[in-house]
């Protein structure tokens, strides 16, 4: 399946454009409004005017989604005209769980039967998926899923089988976490956090760093190659050895999983290696992102540099920013060795 | 390629198994009662599971206690033993109240203090629901849990059989389940779509639903990979349809379009017309909206002869997990040859051309049909097979 279009809300702004420019411009301190440094987006991010009316209802996840849902369909320059033809699958590890506990405020604050049925129905995972397909008048197969580990992968799959079943011609594929006061605490108490800010994505550490954040990237599927092209996922595959040589390893080595020892391994492949996670936070659902740069740098031909601190290993990693032929990128998450997610992306 | 159906497993309020479920619902049982769960001002009656395998229950994780409880009974259904690691395993199940940290003693500590005991944050991490059944089985496929609302099971199973059809795996576990919560109960009381008495589905005086809890689960093979294991099929899962109303957030639409769409497709996808099918295992939530919005789309595609009925008046509303113990109810019934009488339904709606049985009904024919509609306006259908 082809890729024709990507939109994308992170901490350094919304579209394409803003992520290309981030990529560009390497690293930049994440906020410190709480106890810890965290990759947030920011409110202003999140207006659209021409979209006002339409989302004036919706949450903070459900806008992140909305707009990078949008944007991607936006971007790929095709006009669905049978709206049946396109599908949409939201992947999220933990769906919009602010709204769910400001409903629960309501429960607390003014009992159980005085709480706000519009705080209830967009504390609903599907609720984002459902703003989408209102919007875009979009009839297909509409489904949000849940993973911890493999969210995106998933998706993914279910898009390629989609297309291929023929139940469309092209799947809004995206995923969306937010940051939430309760999520913050979560993360405080349960993951190794960067006290300056920096991800150390290829230190393959068995105490990794992380830095949370948030966003959202939805990426438009085509079954035909369409007038905006960045390539096309050749391969998504679970627990399978890697073989082949890509130009181009991206890793999601962003401190959540806890290890990253078995990310060492990749060296000996020869290729060269990224990963992209200091741009954007450690988030669950961060392989989207990832997946993202991959497509941009295929379209592009560019080798986007790679932020670290150190390379204790020697790996072959991309360190500028420069043109360079990228004919095929794999991009490895690993979550235990025997749960290994490839998937392959071509020019 | 054709997907069997080679194993059952259900636990609702009508029962701990497929037989005690299918015994409660030919005696029309209806177990409803006040939540006892946990504490509410409110005054609707749910469906509560009342005691769970006691080997089976998970501590504080009542979703994958009774997820677990199903997914034993339909493996020893379908001959098969945990761990599965000798197969190509996937794992889809549909959920709502699983995937939400909504842990409200959790909730009441941390904005008391800014702190809170981690262990309800600990279990939500480990609950994922496919993540946990497809741990608990060592499943190598792809494992994913689906989160649309009310038609969770139903997309769920849809997708399960998308995996086998494609080849991505041989055996897959699917359906859904979902636990009685205080979440939901307040969430659907404040759209006032609860009723204070037993719900009455596609009847003229209904007045909403009742929550349940529940799951149900199937256990779906490639036909040549059962074959080689065990023989003759006698169910298949051969069709599945699912669009959107891209409408409302909670709202069907109108003219029920994106639910004939889904039914339509399913059709197509089993190859077959609306003419062979024998029964349809209708959403049915005893809500003005959708029972009108349903039985229109139902006359619509079917006919007004054709037999229907909702199964929610002996489970309740289960969310995620109705597609899954509708799946379930609609492959046993398809087994036995004969449907249940619509619990509730006394009464013919002028708006609603149809009306469900209101009696035992035998049944025959090969096709059946379940449906499921969600809030975010997703309609999923699927087509079930008696060999």
């Amino acid at each position: 399946m082809f890729i024709s279009g990507i939109g994308i809300v992170f901490t350094r702004g919304r579209g394409i454009d803003s992520f290309e420019n981030a990529l560009k411009e390497g690293w930049r301190a994440p906020s410190w409004t709480g106890s810890f440094p965290a990759y947030r987006v920011g409110q202003e991010i999140l207006i659209d005017a021409s979209l006002s009316k339409k989302i004036r209802r919706a949450d903070r996840f459900s806008r992140m989604a909305v707009l990078s849902a949008v944007d991607a369909y936006r971007d790929s320059g095709i006009t669905v005209n049978q709206s049946e033809n396109l599908g949409i699958i939201l992947a999220t590890a933990f769906g919009p769980h602010a709204t769910t506990f400001s409903f629960i405020d309501d429960i607390l604050d003014y009992s159980d039967a005085n709480v706000s049925p519009t705080k209830f129905s967009n504390s609903v995972h599907n609720a984002a998926a459902s703003y989408i397909s209102a919007i875009l008048d979009s009839r297909g197969p509409t489904v949000t899923v849940t993973q911890f580990k493999l969210a995106f992968q998933n998706a993914l799959i279910l898009a390629g089988s989609w297309i291929a079943e023929g139940r469309c011609d092209h799947v809004l594929c995206g995923c969306a976490d937010e940051l939430g006061t309760v999520m913050e605490y979560a993360c405080k108490m349960k993951l190794n956090i960067a006290k300056d800010g920096k991800i150390n994505p290829f230190a393959f550490s068995d105490s990794p760093v992380s830095v949370p954040g948030e966003g959202s990237v939805f990426i438009m599927l085509s079954k035909e190659k369409g007038s905006n092209n960045y390539g096309k996922v050749t391969e998504t595959s679970f627990f399978q050895n890697i073989t082949g040589k890509p130009d181009l390893f991206i890793i999601d080595t962003d401190g959540m999983s806890g290890n990253e020892k078995d990310y060492k391994d990749i060296i000996n492949y020869g290729s060269l290696i990224a990963g992209y996670s200091p741009v954007f936070g450690s988030m669950l659902t961060g392989s989207a992102l990832n997946f993202a740069a991959a497509a941009l740098m295929l379209k592009n031909q560019v080798a986007y540099k790679c932020i670290f601190q150190d390379n204790p290993f020697g790996a072959k990693l991309c360190a500028e920013t420069y043109a360079k032929n990228l004919d095929e990128i794999y991009c490895i998450k690993i979550c235990r060795p025997e749960i290994k997610t490839i998937v392959k992306l071509q020019k | 390629m054709k997907v069997v159906i080679s194993g059952i497993g259900i636990i609702s309020a009508a029962g701990f198994n497929l037989e005690q479920n299918l015994d409660a619902i030919k005696n029309g049982k209806r177990n409803a009662g006040p939540a006892s769960v946990f504490s509410t001002i409110l005054p609707y009656p749910v469906f509560e599971v009342k005691a769970l395998p006691e080997k089976l229950e998970k501590e504080e994780m009542r979703t994958q206690s009774l997820a677990f409880a199903a997914l034993k009974e339909a493996l020893d259904d379908a001959g098969l033993q945990a761990p599965l690691s000798g197969f190509r395993t996937g794992v889809c199940l549909g959920t709502t109240v699983a995937s939400q940290l909504n842990d409200i003693a959790f909730y009441t500590a941390f904005r008391k203090s800014g702190s809170a005991d981690l262990k309800p944050v600990d279990l939500f991490l480990s609950g994922n629901l496919a993540e946990s059944v497809a741990c608990s089985v060592n499943a190598s496929g792809p494992s994913i849990t689906v989160v649309n609302a009310c038609s969770s099971g139903t997309d769920a199973i849809g997708i399960a059989l998308s995996w086998l059809k494609s080849g991505l795996c041989d055996i897959a576990i699917t359906g859904g389940a979902d636990e009685i919560s205080r979440v939901p109960l307040c969430g659907f009381g404040s759209l006032g779509i609860l009723s204070n008495s037993l719900c009455a589905p596609f009847d003229k005086n209904r007045s909403g639903l009742n929550l349940g809890e529940g799951a149900g689960i199937l256990i779906i093979e490639r036909e040549d990979f059962y074959i080689k294991r065990c023989g003759k099929p006698s169910l298949y899962l051969t069709g599945y349809g699912s669009f959107a109303d891209a409408y409302h957030l909670t709202a069907p639409r109108p003219d029920g379009t994106g639910l004939e769409s889904a039914i339509r497709k399913a059709l197509s996808d089993a190859g077959v017309l609306p003419a062979d099918i024998c029964f349809v295992n209708a959403h049915g939530t005893g809500t003005t909206d959708n029972d009108k919005v349903e039985g229109s789309v139902l006359s619509r595609v079917f006919g007004n002869k054709i037999k229907f009925l909702s199964t929610k008046g002996y489970t309740g509303h289960t969310l995620g997990g109705a597609g899954g113990i509708e799946a379930a109810y609609t492959a046993a019934a398809l087994k036995e040859g004969w449907i249940p009488a619509s619990a509730g339904f006394a009464c013919r709606d002028d708006e609603i051309s149809i009306s469900p049985v209101t009696e035992n009904t035998a049944i025959n024919g090969s096709f059946a049909v379940s449906t499921s509609l969600a809030f975010g306006g997703n309609n999923a259908a699927i087509v079930i097979e008696r060999a």
